[in-house]
């Protein structure tokens, strides 16, 4: 059994199955689109979640956070499930699946075999969406692989239960009912452009943010002399990992959001947005001039003056100009309502 | 970032399969477009200097075991990135037994039955997981 399924990939692995599965039932919007929607963009550095017992940087709000967003505002309803039992959560996988129902999920990526072996860590907040199957072989739509792929029932009741931090125990989401739907208007798009302002700089805790950009910067200063040398450059490692890996990336969002903001000022009619597409995509670049420059530290030869605190300055500088930008933002959709 | 400035450092991603980063990036009119990505540098410098970190650990984790101070399982955990609370919720063994298997004394005492289990989940046979060669 198979669905009529497109499968596009996408930057983000949770915008790239929303925007798929609304595809589904004949809804056209965008991957930028379901991300601003979903006020997407966003950061946390926080020293007390750890994974491989480094803390856990992430620019993204918690897994599934964009998807609950996004149908809601759309007025479509949807079911979650999640299991302790492995073999019932397959069971509930094929009943959905038979009845001509797509289902996203959430997988570990440490088991998953078309994953290149140096990005399998026990990553465990991918998604992926399940659209077909024969015999025991399930047909899969993962937006970070160009083509449809396959997961025996064994390989994707491993994933499903994959073990470490925030274990996905079986988590599966599906669209119950579109009959209400709404279409995306300049309110919607107005709201959701404000919650995202006020996630980036309204959290009154220093680890979210444009203060958690700014939180991690200090703690960075400090990380030779704390952990030495080597620990701190792993942990380094893992910021620009979790910034640019794919699926979950970093600078990559930025552009991303600022593929939004386009979008949006088209659809909103207000020509000022796009001005702020431009800041955002700077703000892009400078993530990624970060992740250039951090990388040096890997191969750091005598000579090279690339250190801690150069970094965190850069750091300071992007919590800045984010800072501005969602500030300046607010203003404008607060004007525009 | 431009169309033209999307990096295509294929050092991973090109040699393995389909999976590969989308992009956005802005074409010469100042629009987003996606584009497919095979990599870029930074990433797989991190990626790299990450592995070759587990590497060096696993080297003198095996000259541990060699010297009788670890048990071969020691060595596969590390190896295979994970901890003793993660092999642990995957075979079903309490972190503290896990713990306790870390020591050849203990280790070598295991019967066959749990040595598959654990063996199972690192996807090895018995005979590799009893060596670290």
């Amino acid at each position: 059994m198979q669905l009529d399924f497109k499968h596009k990939p996408s930057g983000h692995c949770e915008n790239g199955v929303v925007s798929n599965l609304l595809g589904f039932y004949g809804i056209d919007i965008s991957e930028a689109m379901v991300f601003g929607l979903g006020s997407g963009l966003f950061f946390a550095h926080m020293p007390f979640i750890k994974m491989h017992d480094m803390a856990v940087t992430s620019f993204r709000p918690l897994p599934g956070a964009i998807f609950s967003r996004v149908v809601s505002l759309l007025g479509i309803k949807m079911k979650r499930y999640k299991f302790r039992d492995k073999e019932k959560s397959m069971g509930a996988l094929d009943r959905v699946l038979l009845s001509g129902t797509p289902v996203g999920m959430l997988v570990g990526v440490y088991n998953l075999p078309y994953f290149p072996k140096e990005y399998r860590f026990h990553f465990n907040a991918h998604n992926i969406c399940v659209i077909g199957k024969e015999g025991d072989i399930y047909t899969v739509s993962d937006p970070v692989v160009v083509d449809k792929c396959t997961l025996t029932y064994e390989e994707l009741k491993t994933v499903r239960f994959a073990k470490g931090t925030y274990t996905p125990n079986g988590r599966m989401y599906h669209i119950t009912d579109i009959s209400h739907k709404r279409d995306i208007n300049y309110e919607i798009i107005r709201k959701s452009i404000l919650l995202n302002c006020s996630r980036m700089t309204k959290i009154p805790i220093p680890m979210f943010g444009v203060n958690g950009i700014r939180f991690l910067a200090r703690r960075m200063k400090r990380w030779e002399k704390s952990m030495g040398k080597k620990k701190a450059a792993l942990n380094l490692a893992q910021v620009i990992r979790m910034n640019e890996e794919i699926g979950t990336g970093g600078a990559g969002f930025r552009f991303i959001y600022a593929a939004f903001l386009q979008e949006a000022s088209i659809l909103m009619n207000i020509p000022e947005l796009r001005r702020f597409s431009e800041e955002m995509t700077e703000a892009g670049d400078m993530w990624r001039d970060f992740s250039y420059n951090a990388a040096r530290m890997f191969k750091k030869r005598d000579g090279d003056t690339i250190s801690y605190e150069i970094l965190s300055e850069k750091l300071m500088m992007i919590a800045d100009k984010e800072e501005l930008i969602f500030k300046n933002l607010e203003k404008l959709m607060k004007n525009a309502g | 970032m431009k169309i033209n400035e999307v990096p295509q450092d294929g050092n991973i991603l090109e040699k393995s399969g389909e999976v590969r980063d989308v992009c956005y990036a802005v074409d010469e009119n100042g629009e987003y477009k996606q584009v497919i990505s095979v990599g870029w540098e930074p990433k797989n410098e991190a990626i790299s200097y990450a592995w070759s970190l587990i590497e060096e650990e696993c080297e003198s984790i095996k000259k541990d075991v060699k010297a009788g101070n670890k048990s071969p399982l020691a060595y596969h955990i590390h190896r295979n990135v994970m901890t003793p609370e993660i092999l642990a919720s995957y075979t079903g063994f309490t972190k503290r037994e896990i713990k306790r298997w870390c020591k050849p004394k203990h280790f070598f005492k295991l019967d066959s039955e749990k040595l598959g289990k654990i063996a199972h989940v690192l996807k090895m046979d018995i005979e590799q997981l009893v060596s670290v060669d």
